[in-house]
């Protein structure tokens, strides 16, 4: 079976965007990653496309794929739309490696975007609620926001976690988006302004949560066997995994973690034959404070219960053991739904490449990503390794 | 001869008092009233009807399997066009082959229902379950809406029991004006002519008391009760004094139940041990329902009428649904009726599924077992709704999805949990996602106990969908 690489990935910035379309904002992306590749790529040398979109305001529904592509130039290149809510786009990261390795193609652009802030308040809450459990989950109250809040408070009662320790996600987070240019929140905050903040879903305050954006990011997986023509340095996808779960936390065995994270993040490293402490950097899916803690634990960088003691010591901040989300993650980011997944592979790439300019981590060699759709109902997990190290 | 063998009581948790009124608006106009019973934006005349009606029959030791006869009396259905008697059967588990009758159109339909029931038993025998709930409102300037108070009763009926229904009697004649709502109106009013209002109340009143073959001299009179003085003018005319009256009057401490005012009096009165009791209805129309009670023993009775919370006028305006501005636009969650009603053995009863064969439980009892991957599907199990909180939030304002902005602009931040609900053998739980309800969100916390009820969810094309939610043991 031939290795996949990653030759190329870009982003549109994060943020909102009213001059702008789902379309073109997906060209700025998909121009932004052919020119990422160190030596050029060609539209007409792509075989085939998966596109990650929640579809969120329903301005294309079905056949949002070919929607983008075909604006893009991609004439007749089969294109398939990927759904699996907030990680529609790292699964079609997953995809376009499972393309390449199948061998049916060499030269794989997997993407992914969302326009969230064109519409009313009312009618975000009501998309933003569309991949919780509907029947049962979403009818006892609860949008997305205060199904992660039963998770924190579990996770609080259960390990002592405090709230405290969340707002440290958020102070991090920000520190870091504040070096991104294309992150949406890109200012630094306070831990008292992360303390302060009004509440959202108790213990969450509106710093515990990731804005609502509009985006779109691209990534170009292509095989062994054509990798040279596109780069020198090339970046292996040494892990995927994947897992999946009940859509409703309540149907869960765990409520103070992500099992299909978990899973995910297992099949990642037996596929890499890594362990976490070979990480340089992490991308995890900080859709909520909570949700960066359980993926300190899920990802396995620190045991069960300790993710509240391993963000105070500042192991994850950007000068620490383990970076996580030098972009800025979710919180300060971003969070264009279907874009999502595939903006953490733009940063894995760009720090990697050593292209992450004020937030470059020293000399990385291996970077994780971890996108969860939903509250856990789907994650993926991806690793990438440089085959020769970069000095930045 | 039918006799009560057991009876129910509720009010809702919320109070406003005369004082709050009188500071919005310089005056009280409901006289005799102290404070009063609010509904709480998720209830209405079906959800008390439900707490009264449970009460009862839990108080009976019985259940509803056990009842062939429902009456379901209310002056404020939420819907006027479809039997709420379907649901709320349903919601007490009756047999669906029970009879099911609908008493409305004034504020006599409860003891309506009450006669109906006494006409089952005498005909047929068997087991009557008879609930009387209201929920009256006016316009917010009128006396009407200042004496307007929610609750609901509940008795169950047999051939033989403590408490003998000895005898009863009707009058009507016609007064129209004293107190109605035309069809589509959600505020019921009156024209105010004070003399012939009184005239209309105390002639129906006084007919049907006169119309009893026996001469009845009660230690307590449930009297109809629009405010708090009526029922001590009428005392004359219904033969009693006011201590009488006095003595299990719910208008001073709830307000004008409506249909619900005898009905719950009647409740109290038997609560609290009174051997000969008087109840006398009056609807406007205008007419009037009497009946004597006679008690050789102690009738079970479960009431729930204790005050709760206050309210200031501000927050009854938005508990009342008087100054929010409805739904959304933007949608919400879309489950079809037809979805909705395939879930109602869970949503009213909390039917749960056993595997048949590793006997692990499900909630909702579908798809495969978790525990052991059989597909035969599940045995039935009614789960018997109380349970352990496991993860908990509070939904603040603007954090409810679009279905629930509504009734979080009236009501406030609710909290939204998972809660272990016990199975009766074992130590065993399933775990549900559910609202809380009846308490300050901050009343529900990781590990407390917990128990169900059955509440307002959401209303979406028109139809309101009722499930349980929890409240504090």
């Amino acid at each position: 079976m031939t290795d996949a690489f990653l030759v190329g990935a870009g982003q549109s910035g994060y943020g909102a965007f009213p001059e702008e379309s789902y379309r073109s904002l997906f060209r700025t992306a998909f121009d932004a990653t052919t020119e990422s590749v160190p030596k050029g790529l060609m539209a007409s040398e792509i075989d085939e496309a998966f596109v990650g979109t929640l579809g969120v305001g329903g301005r294309q529904l079905g056949l949002s794929g070919p929607a983008v592509t075909e604006h893009v130039g991609l004439d007749g290149v089969p294109c398939t739309r990927v759904e699996n809510a907030c990680a529609a786009s790292g699964f079609a990261v997953r995809q376009a490696v499972q393309a390449v390795k199948s061998g049916m193609a060499d030269v794989v652009l997997a993407g992914g975007f969302e326009v969230m802030s064109d519409m009313s308040s009312d009618a975000t809450k009501y998309w933003l609620g569309v991949s919780g459990e509907t029947e049962w989950e979403r009818l006892s109250g609860t949008t997305f926001a205060g199904v992660y809040a039963q998770m924190a408070s579990a996770h609080m009662e259960r390990y002592d976690t405090t709230r405290k320790q969340l707002s440290r996600v958020a102070v991090k987070n920000h520190a870091n988006g504040a070096k991104n240019p294309h992150a949406q929140l890109g200012f630094e905050c306070s831990l008292d302004e992360a303390q302060s903040a009004p509440t959202v879903a108790e213990p969450l305050n509106l710093y515990h949560c990731c804005p609502t954006s509009d985006g779109a990011a691209c990534a170009l997986i292509v095989s062994e066997d054509v990798v040279d023509e596109y780069t020198d340095d090339p970046i292996r996808v040494a892990g995927v995994g994947a897992g999946s779960d009940s859509v409703g936390l309540f149907q869960r065995d765990s409520y103070v973690g992500v099992p299909a994270s978990e899973r995910a993040a297992e099949a990642a490293y037996d596929m890499a034959g890594l362990t976490p402490e070979d990480l340089d950097f992490a991308e995890v899916h900080d859709c909520f404070a909570i949700a960066e803690l359980l993926a300190y634990e899920d990802l396995h960088f620190c045991e069960k219960g300790e993710a509240g003691a391993l963000v105070e010591s500042g192991a994850t901040a950007l000068d620490g053991d383990l970076p996580v989300n030098t972009s800025g993650g979710l919180k300060s980011k971003g969070h264009p739904i279907g874009a999502t997944g595939a903006g953490q592979v733009v940063e894995a790439f760009k720090q990697l490449s050593g292209e992450a300019g004020e937030r470059q981590v020293e000399n990385p060699v291996r970077g994780l990503t971890h996108n969860v759709g939903g509250s856990g109902g789907a994650a993926v997990v991806h690793i990438f390794e440089k085959e020769t190290a970069v000095s930045a | 001869m039918t006799a009560i063998t057991a009876a129910g009581a509720y009010a809702p948790r919320f109070r406003i008092s005369a004082e709050a009124f009188e500071e919005a608006w310089g005056q009280f106009q409901a006289a005799g009233v102290s404070e009063k019973a609010v509904p709480a934006a998720d209830e209405d005349a079906l959800t008390m009807g439900y707490e009264a009606a449970s009460r009862a029959l839990e108080a009976a030791d019985l259940d509803g399997e056990d009842v062939s006869w429902l009456g379901f009396g209310t002056a404020t259905p939420p819907l006027e066009n479809e039997d709420l008697t379907a649901r709320l059967g349903a919601m007490l588990a009756l047999p669906n082959g029970a009879t099911r009758q609908l008493f409305t159109g004034s504020t006599r339909a409860g003891t309506r229902a009450l006669w109906a029931g006494m006409d089952a038993i005498e005909a047929d025998g068997g087991l009557a379950l008879v609930v009387a709930a209201d929920a009256p409102r006016g316009k917010p300037d009128d006396a009407i809406d200042h004496a307007a108070g929610a609750g609901a009763a509940a008795f169950v009926l047999e051939r033989d029991g403590p408490a003998r229904i000895v005898d009863r009697a009707e009058y009507a004649t016609p007064y129209p004006g004293t107190r109605f709502r035309n069809a589509g109106d959600r505020e019921t009013e009156g024209l105010g002519i004070t003399q012939y209002d009184r005239r209309a109340f105390t002639e129906t009143i006084g007919g049907a008391v006169a119309g009893l073959e026996i001469d009845p001299a009660p230690e307590a009179a449930a009297v109809q009760a629009p405010d708090g003085k009526l029922p001590y003018r009428a005392a004359g005319t219904a033969g009693v004094g006011t201590d009488e009256i006095r003595a299990c009057a719910t208008v001073h401490d709830l307000g004008n139940l409506g249909a619900a005012s005898v009905p719950v009096s009647l409740a109290r009165a038997i609560a609290a041990g009174h051997d000969s009791i008087l109840g006398v209805s009056h609807g406007s129309g205008a007419g009037a329902d009497a009946i004597v009670v006679e008690s050789a023993g102690d009738v079970p009775a479960n009431t729930a009428l204790k005050d709760g919370d206050a309210l200031t006028y501000a927050e009854y305006l938005r508990q009342r649904g008087v100054v929010t501005s409805g739904p959304p636009s933007g949608g919400g969650a879309y489950v079809s009726v037809p979805s909705w009603r395939r879930s109602l053995p869970q949503r009213y009863r909390l039917e749960a599924g056993r595997c048949p064969d590793c006997g692990a439980f499900a909630f909702p009892p579908e798809g495969i077992c978790d525990d052991c991957g059989a597909r035969e599907g599940y045995e039935p199990i009614d789960l018997p709704g109380e349970g352990t909180i496991e993860a908990v939030t509070t939904i603040s304002q603007g954090g409810a999805p679009p279905e629930f902005a509504e009734q979080q602009a009236k009501s406030g931040d609710y909290a939204a949990a998972i809660v272990a609900l016990d199975v009766d053998a074992g130590d065993e739980t399933v775990s549900v996602p559910v609202m809380g309800t009846d308490a300050a969100p901050a009343a529900f916390s990781v590990g407390d106990r917990v128990e169900t009820t059955t509440r307002r969810i959401y209303t979406q094309e028109g139809v309101t969908r009722y499930g349980f939610k929890i409240r504090p043991s």
